[in-house]
């Protein structure tokens, strides 16, 4: 049983195609922070998107280990994107919450599929974080952004938001898996791959 | 994008060693991107933003850097001419503005230690650092995938915008269902090629790697190492109140 649990050569590559792809979707809509009305609302937009591909990753995930190893590589991705040590710390928690969450499913419940995605979208909330632990320089670096930037970001992002948009990304998390689940069924499953 | 392999790369042999790559692109990605130690660091940022341009030049990669120049210059010169702009015009110049300034040096960095460094060469770095293979395995195929990935999409998209789904098209609605599931299927198709044909290789196999790629630490690459240290150290006496400018 011992033998059976531990991560091969093969599942491991399986964590590397689908966080790339996950990333990759990631990064494509984030670029979309710059637009200030889309910074709380990547709270929205990623969980959902990277619901289709972390579906059909939890279809490949039989052993313990392969969502929290993808939540640490997501974390490490941000730290060498630019958005500081925070992602790094929720991925760690948000990752092996999923992971429990998932495995007392038997890695195979549909519900416990979704929760597990919603929990793990948590994560996202890290990238929020430079900005409301230290509100006031924040907004000083982007001073070269221009002053109606800035006063459109603080309208939009009050320090009130911080629990909100975790919240966000959690229901977020959810519609996203319901979505992720329904793509699977009616394309993946058809194509063979899930 | 592509990595170079260790042929394309001739019998040349890179100027810095992989480790001390790694760690000026996480010096790089902390301070420069992400602005770690705010206006305090300013002019180290200006000073590390000058680094992977040279490195370039030593390693006679023209092109990119004369591409890293080039967008890094479009980007300040949308930042500048912000003020003249109108409405919608200045939002996305400063978008376009924002993106580049913030993360060509960055990239230029990335693209510096993806094109001089092969994939052998990263691995025996990783190993050398006593990185886990739970890490290593999985980020190796994510560089080897991400151009893929981007290439699939880009000839997807192309499909599709023929059909009239693309954003802005009459059928913008299905963008998700007949993008993004293609592009999954396929990237998910390649990946599975490339894990059967790594794992003929020997991947995971339950003995330890050997590799006859050699790496080390020459005069060089300790001096760029101890300018890391140096701007780590910088960062955290500024805590203490020391400023030195």
């Amino acid at each position: 049983m011992k033998q059976e649990n531990k991560l091969k050569g093969r599942d491991l590559i399986n964590v590397g195609i689908y966080t790339a792809i996950y990333f990759v979707i990631m990064l494509a809509v984030a670029m979309l922070g710059m637009i200030p009305i889309f910074l709380p609302l990547l709270s929205v937009i990623v969980p959902i998107l990277g619901g289709i591909p972390f579906m059909l990753f939890l279809t490949k995930v039989k052993k313990p280990g392969m969502i929290f190893i993808m939540a640490m590589i997501m974390g490490i991705m941000m730290l060498l994107t630019g958005m500081g040590p925070w992602p790094l710390l929720t991925c760690a928690v948000a990752g092996i919450l999923a992971e429990i969450i998932y495995r007392s499913g038997e890695y195979k419940s549909a519900k416990k599929a979704v929760l597990a995605y919603a929990v793990f979208s948590m994560w996202i909330w890290g990238n929020y974080l430079p900005l409301f632990t230290d509100y006031e320089g924040y907004f000083a670096q982007r001073e070269s952004y221009g002053q109606a930037y800035i006063e459109a970001v603080q309208k939009l992002m009050p320090l009130w938001m911080a629990p909100v948009l975790l919240a966000v990304c959690f229901v977020c998390g959810i519609l996203g898996g319901i979505l992720g689940r329904a793509l699977l069924k009616k394309h993946f499953e058809k194509a063979g791959i899930a | 994008m592509a990595y170079s392999s260790a042929a394309a790369q001739g019998k040349r042999k890179s100027f810095l060693d992989p480790r001390t790559k790694i760690a000026l692109v996480v010096i790089l990605a902390l301070f420069v991107l992400g602005s770690l130690g705010g206006p305090r660091m300013e002019p180290v940022k200006t000073g590390l933003s000058a680094l992977p341009f040279l490195l370039l030049l030593l390693e006679k990669q023209w092109r990119r850097f004369l591409r890293g120049l080039v967008m890094l210059e479009v980007g300040y010169g949308l930042l500048g001419a912000l003020p003249y702009l109108p409405g919608t015009l200045n939002f996305i110049a400063l978008m376009c503005g924002g993106i580049l300034t913030r993360f060509v040096v960055t990239i230029v960095m990335g693209e510096y230690l993806i094109s001089t460094t092969s994939v052998s060469e990263f691995i025996s770095a990783m190993e050398r650092l006593r990185m886990p293979q739970a890490i290593t395995i999985p980020m190796s195929v994510m560089f080897r995938l991400f151009p893929t990935i981007q290439a699939e999409w880009k000839s997807i998209r192309r499909a599709m915008g023929m059909r009239g789904i693309h954003l802005g098209g009459a059928r913008a609605g299905q963008v998700l269902e007949y993008q993004m599931v293609p592009m999954m299927t396929s990237s998910v198709r390649i990946g599975e090629d490339l894990s059967a044909s790594a794992l003929t290789r020997g991947l995971g196999a339950p003995v330890k790697r050997t590799n006859i790629c050699r790496i080390g630490f020459r005069a060089q690459d300790i001096v760029l190492l101890l300018l890391c240290l140096a701007v780590i150290i910088l960062w955290l006496i500024g805590f203490f109140g020391v400023n030195l400018w």
